[in-house]
């Protein structure tokens, strides 16, 4: 695990995201919006780049006549993004072995 | 300071600032600053139809808060470089 | 501070600090402004609420929608981590 002199400890949350750098990750914003992508930087604010990064955005309809839930989801692939930090709810690393 | 020294390479690039509140802005990089405000000049906007009162603007200012994501060049960034300057940054705290 | 050799119980933990440092390693449930619901081990937090958990269950509307090993979840959206009593639940 700690392949180049750094720890793979958890000692502060960041940590986690320290040791995912380069591994595709989950993340979950505001506004219903999910990525999953390459994490290829990041800072304290959370500020991240991903690369071939897939978004979902889920929505929500009420059928105009049973009032039934519909729920959709769009998805789109965008090949290289700059995330700004404070739309992010939750990140989620790979498994770790 | 990685995103602010980031966004400094990419001057002259072509970028779209995906906003907040939707709105989707392409142009050229002009200039950006500590907050990550945003210059583009030649800009040109998504979705034109649903944003009328934009049809004219061809430069414009973005306050770093309001963005959602910025679409960058693939292949304008060596990943290998931000993945030691983001070590980098994360032992300095 | 608590001396070492005191075993600290999360019911006698006095400050909040001390109450954050209590319940690391232990379930908890932590809840967010949307009023979704974490539920997991909490690994650790740092002071701006950051939070690692691990093996952690997302709940929306009470209702189990994804599970986690590992969750990063950013400090600004945390409403309040309250410790799980086990044998109560």
């Amino acid at each position: 695990m700690a392949d180049d002199g750094e720890t793979a400890t958890v000692k502060e949350p960041l940590d986690l995201i320290r040791l995912s750098l380069d591994e595709r990750i989950y993340v979950k914003l505001r506004g219903e919006r999910e990525l999953r992508g390459r994490l290829h930087a990041y800072d304290q604010h959370l500020n991240m780049i991903l690369g071939e990064v897939e978004e979902t955005l889920t929505t929500v309809e009420i059928d105009d006549e049973t009032y039934e839930e519909i729920i959709k989801t769009q998805k789109r692939v965008i090949p290289f993004l700059f995330v700004r930090g404070d739309g992010i709810i939750l990140v989620s690393p790979p498994l770790r072995s | 300071m990685l995103f602010f020294s980031l966004f400094k390479t990419l001057v002259g690039k072509e970028v779209t600032v995906e906003l907040k509140n939707d709105l989707c802005i392409s142009g050229a990089l002009h200039s950006v600053d500590q907050y990550l405000n945003i210059k583009l000049t030649n800009t040109r906007v998504h979705n034109e139809q649903k944003y009328p009162h934009m049809m004219s603007v061809r430069n414009c200012f973005i306050r770093g808060s309001v963005v959602r994501y910025v679409h960058l060049p693939p292949g304008a960034v060596d990943v290998e470089v931000l993945h030691d300057a983001t070590r980098r940054e994360a032992r300095g705290g | 501070m608590a001396d070492a050799g005191t075993p600290m119980t999360t019911g006698v933990s006095k400050t909040p600090a001390e109450f954050l440092k209590a319940i690391k390693g232990k379930a908890v449930l932590v809840k967010l402004n949307s009023g979704v619901d974490y539920r997991g081990i909490l690994a650790c937090l740092d002071g701006y609420m950051n939070i690692a958990m691990e093996q952690t269950e997302e709940y929306v509307n009470g209702q189990l929608k994804n599970k986690y090993g590992d969750a990063f979840i950013r400090g600004n959206n945390v409403l309040y981590i309250s410790a799980i009593n086990k044998s109560a639940s």
